[in-house]
């Protein structure tokens, strides 16, 4: 009897404490998502008001995709940006990360600084990096002037914008991957490094044999979560670049923003976000696998 | 250290040095727009760049008149009570989910997962017709309520651990002595969660106030937060790099301040969903 009411007790509390949370979930996550979908089979526009309701040929957004040039190209861009920034940035934050480690004790506490470009409002790294690239105000502009050489202005050269995106997100988020390896590295068993040197292993060898397959896990964590992250990637172009010159620095993001809030094409705007959803959808799902059965931190 | 790297210390006595000066190599750029928030105007544009000067508050006074104030004071009430909000819904929900929920654990995980991985344009659109619909554009409880969409999820992710870690053993002592759940949820599991709350209230916080595309969209001129406020300076008034420097340093004041108090933390909130 007692058991009965206590059992009745927990149930009704239990779901007392979860049901707020996942009503409004659907409601602000769900319910949009759904309705992203149901735009996305219209040619809803905004300077036409009945658009938005109109189904009369619900797939013809996604049948203009792929013949949309630009569409087509900013996947390109995307891929591009990806690749180089992700490489760049598990890379840079590996060494980073070994650097600190096997740095003298004293600078131990400086580790937390390394962090602050990826703490910053995204669109404060953006505005520093503008100071940078812009010639008349540029330290590095006015350094190469002393020097006798002149920099083209690289957010707008077709050759170099890609790459000052590149280079600034590069910076601001290293961090990320030199956190978590330094996670890691501070759990590396010590008898395992140690006992590989005893075996007369030199450095290159030891950080092959037995560093690397250890942080090996966290280094897919990293590379999926900044790819993903990657795709999202919205103030450095739209401060720096404005996704020129041309449309070289377009991705996919910043297209369907254009797309929706220049040109005001809602229907257009949400099928390529769908797109963008659904391969953001199958990158989260291969990062959650990857992290489980990497047994997480 | 070993052999190898200690002789390697001897020939390149710099080595020593490598960590700080990797550190001062990296945050230049940083530096170089907070010492430029404090250089008189006539001085920014000087060639070569004066590193020694008398700083001035001049940017920072001009930047608080020129309506920047009310952008802060948005975006602290925005990311304020969004936060404050997400707590109240989610902290309840974690504590049920670390003790009653074995299934379910997966399905949540990836729900949240996606809509912190979802791009922001995903939500954007649908929230934009919305609002213009229900007359929420440019509100800030428009903004608050957008905020709850990856805030919400993240305090339901990051409290659980911090449930987990309080002994069940207490509560069910205080449930056979005849106290109800919801007592013993506030006034003994509550109290032992307090530094996991605070961190949690702070990553949530820190997360709503480095919006800037949300806010981009969904605002004009009445809810306009400070991130916008900053671009706009280089929009409309010319190019006032001075106040441009200021703005950003005063955005990114708050966030400093913030990360570092839970840095133990930030792992935890940026891998929200996959990493345990």
């Amino acid at each position: 009897m007692a058991a009965a009411s206590y059992e009745g007790q927990r149930r009704r509390f239990v779901r007392a404490a979860i049901a707020p949370s996942i009503v409004f979930l659907l409601l602000v996550a769900g319910l949009p998502t759904l309705f992203l979908l149901v735009t996305s089979l219209t040619p809803g526009a905004l300077v036409n008001p009945g658009s938005l309701s109109d189904f009369s040929n619900p797939l013809l957004n996604y049948k203009l995709l792929p013949g949309d040039d630009r569409f087509v190209g900013s996947l390109l861009v995307q891929a591009r940006l990806s690749v180089y920034t992700v490489v760049l940035q598990v890379l840079l934050g590996t060494a980073l990360a070994l650097l600190v480690h096997s740095g003298q004790e004293r600078w131990q506490s400086l580790r937390h600084l390394f962090v602050i470009p990826m703490v910053l409002p995204p669109i404060v790294v953006a505005v520093i990096w503008k100071l940078i690239y812009t010639p008349d105000i540029s330290p590095v502009y006015q350094a190469a002037r002393v020097l006798g050489f002149a920099l083209p202005a690289l957010t707008t050269h077709v050759d170099f914008a890609l790459w000052s995106i590149v280079i600034a997100d590069t910076w601001e988020w290293a961090p990320f991957t030199f956190l978590m390896v330094l996670a890691a590295l501070q759990n590396l068993p010590a008898e395992h490094v140690e006992a590989a040197r005893m075996d007369g292993a030199d450095a290159w060898r030891v950080f092959g044999h037995i560093v690397l397959p250890y942080i090996g896990p966290v280094l897919l964590v990293c590379t999926l979560f900044r790819l993903i992250d990657s795709i999202k990637a919205f103030p450095l172009i739209f401060l720096l670049t404005g996704g020129g010159p041309g449309s070289v620095t377009e991705v996919t993001n910043y297209y369907a923003y254009i797309v929706a809030f220049n040109n005001g094409e809602l229907g257009y705007s949400s099928a390529i976000t769908v797109v963008l959803l659904a391969a953001t959808v199958l990158i989260s799902w291969v990062a959650m696998r990857s992290s489980r059965n990497a047994g997480g931190e | 250290m070993s052999r190898a790297s200690s002789s390697f210390r001897r020939r390149w006595p710099l080595a020593r040095w490598a960590v700080p000066l990797v550190l001062l190599l990296m945050l230049l750029p940083f530096l170089w727009l907070l010492q430029m928030s404090f250089k008189p105007t006539p001085l920014i544009l000087a060639f070569p760049p004066r590193f020694f000067f008398v700083p001035t508050l001049e940017h920072y006074i001009g930047l608080w008149n020129s309506g920047f104030a009310d952008s802060f004071v948005n975006s602290l009430v925005t990311a304020s009570v969004s936060t404050l909000l997400a707590l109240l819904l989610g902290v309840p929900a974690a504590y049920a989910l670390s003790r009653w929920s074995g299934r379910g654990r997966f399905g949540l995980g990836l729900g949240i997962l996606l809509t912190r991985m979802a791009p922001p344009i995903a939500f954007t659109i649908p929230f934009f017709l919305a609002y213009r619909w229900a007359g929420l554009l440019d509100t800030r409880s428009g903004l608050i309520l957008i905020y709850m969409t990856f805030n919400l999820p993240l305090v339901i992710w990051m409290m659980q651990p911090f449930f987990d870690a309080v002994p069940a053993s207490l509560e069910e002592a205080a449930l056979m002595d005849g106290a109800g759940f919801p007592t013993v949820f506030l006034e003994i599991v509550m109290p032992m969660a307090t530094a996991g709350i605070a961190a949690t209230a702070i990553l949530c916080f820190l997360y709503a106030w480095n919006d800037f595309f949300f806010a981009l969209i969904l605002t004009r001129t009445d809810a306009r937060t400070a991130p916008v406020a900053v671009v706009n300076f280089m929009n409309y008034e010319g190019w006032e790099w001075g106040k441009i420097a200021a703005g950003g340093s005063l955005v990114m004041a708050p966030v400093l301040a913030f990360s570092m108090l839970v840095r133990r933390y930030l792992v935890s909130g940026l891998t929200a969903g996959a990493v345990k």
